[in-house]
């Protein structure tokens, strides 16, 4: 499986694959193949659970093709907890900002056509 | 190193053009020409920026620009770094003459993609972000940078009528300019009552999408004194890059690359922000605008919605950002954007930017970058 296949199923399953530096413990989005802080290439699969909080988004009225049908949604980027890695991912059914206040409960709940799937928790 | 000038410059109008995207890359090119007072055989290369040639059915243009100039065995090299194609142009032409391999360099921008339509380019657009993580999960760049402004409002003191008023300001600039796309007078009210594109950023938020082209003379300052005419040195110049998805940043209102090419620029050049007379800076949406000035060093993080509280950006204030109109009212044809600022301050510096001339400016500051910031370039011009 490639790399991002890995991310893709690690997602459906709710979960994040990550990347730990076996040189300095740095951790890394498994797309990395070499460690941002040392440069070293060793690293350790961490499967992290993919719960975290909203650490900013958008909502999105005016869509890129294939997302019209989809609008207005949510494209959130999300702190995940017990780390300093963020995720980015697809937010279906968001509004208005009342929908989706900044610092909220959020999770990876899936992978499809549009991209990571994170929902409220 | 070879101290590097910028002797004559020329772009078309920027907005939604007609002609082919051959014919507007060789109208700016000849402008160039005209400005510097050479001939084309005076041009050693050429450095062409564009994104999506593919648009309008010509890619690889450098060899049909050099063709249509009379000088197809001259090389070219295309260029493309996203939105920041241009500066990236400007850059490998400045070094190879700072290097001493050439003495008279043409580097000229390009896009025409207005004819494709908004899903079109807001589409094919979202291909400049890490698309696995960002455009695979319905990123716009309008929402990549509300984005920004959103973790902006979050973490700082400023409203959304804040970004509203860097589109005013930039609309009344560019109503001073004659090849600006849009020459409309707005105010805080139109942009908080126009539509949203991606919350909450809203249409007067965001730069058009433009067809243009702009081109500008590199030369060595031995050519420049041997071939008169208007002339000014390029004092400093810097790139940088940022993780390419904003998830990666460590801040979510910084853009990296900005410091990171602006330091090597001050640097190159002696200079600090409180040096520079103007700046055209990269507003693609007025969220950009507050962030590039703090991270250009112009004022503290988290100040920069307070500056333009204050009136402190407009032009002839403090430091005019963007007297052209930047890229909100002049316009975004994206590979030409990082051009024709160099443009901008070529006539800033010699006298010919007319009605939006900042008074007594020597010294002027180019920004530019690709995506959200990935990529960027920052060059300091003097004048002589």
């Amino acid at each position: 499986m490639s790399v991002e296949e890995q991310v893709i199923e690690s997602a459906k399953q709710g979960k994040l694959l990550t990347h730990k530096c076996t040189n300095c413990g740095y951790l890394h989005l498994s797309t990395a193949y070499y460690c941002l802080k040392c440069g070293s290439k060793g690293f350790e699969d961490v499967l992290l659970e993919g719960t975290g909080t909203i650490a900013t988004y958008t909502i999105i009225t005016v869509a890129p093709a294939g997302f019209e049908k989809y609008t207005p949604y949510a494209f959130v980027v999300m702190l995940l907890d017990n780390s300093q890695l963020r995720i980015s991912g697809f937010m279906a059914g968001i509004a208005t900002p009342a929908d989706l206040p900044v610092g909220i409960k959020a999770k990876i709940t899936g992978f499809d056509e549009r991209g990571i799937i994170i929902e409220k928790q | 190193m070879e101290k590097v000038c910028v002797l004559g410059a020329g772009s078309t109008k920027y907005g939604k053009l007609s002609d082919s995207i051959a014919d507007i890359t060789t109208q700016a090119s000849v402008a160039a020409i005209e400005s510097a007072g050479i001939g084309p055989k005076d041009i050693k290369a050429s450095y062409i920026s564009n994104v999506f040639g593919v648009a309008d059915r010509q890619v690889h243009i450098g060899p049909v620009l050099m063709s249509r100039l009379g000088i197809p065995e001259r090389p070219s090299l295309s260029i493309e770094s996203a939105c920041g194609s241009g500066s990236v142009a400007f850059r490998e032409a400045f070094a190879n003459i700072a290097a001493g391999f050439y003495d008279c360099l043409l580097a000229t921008g390009v896009e025409k993609v207005t004819h494709t339509g908004t899903e079109w380019t807001t589409t094919y657009f979202a291909y400049c972000s890490d698309f696995f993580y960002e455009g695979q999960a319905g990123a716009s760049f309008p929402g990549l940078f509300a984005s920004m402004a959103r973790a902006y409002l979050t973490e700082f003191d400023a409203t959304e009528e804040d970004f509203a008023k860097v589109a005013v300001k930039n609309h009344d600039n560019g109503l001073l300019n004659p090849k600006a796309h849009m020459h409309k007078k707005i105010t805080v009210d139109d942009v908080m009552k126009s539509a949203v594109v991606a919350s909450p950023l809203k249409l007067f938020d965001c730069c058009p999408f433009s067809d243009g082209a702009s081109s500008v003379i590199l030369c060595s300052e031995k050519f420049a004194k041997e071939h008169g005419g208007d002339y000014i040195e390029v004092i400093g110049s810097g790139r940088g890059g940022s993780p390419a998805a904003l998830q990666g940043r460590e801040q979510l209102t910084t853009i990296p690359s900005t410091k990171i090419a602006s330091e090597a620029a001050y640097k190159m050049a002696g200079l600090t922000p409180k040096d520079i007379d103007f700046a055209e800076v990269h507003d693609c949406f007025t969220i950009a605008e507050v962030v590039d000035t703090e991270d250009l060093g112009f004022f503290e993080k988290g100040q920069g919605v307070q500056a333009v509280r204050e009136d402190r950006t407009k032009l002839n204030s403090d430091i005019s950002i963007n007297p052209s109109g930047g890229l909100k009212s002049k316009g975004h044809p994206i590979g030409a954007t990082g051009i024709g600022q160099v443009v901008e301050v070529y006539d800033q510096l010699t006298g010919k930017a007319g009605e939006r001339t900042v008074k007594d400016a020597k010294i002027g500051l180019t920004h530019n970058f690709g995506a959200t910031g990935a990529s960027c370039a920052v060059h300091i011009f003097q004048s002589v």
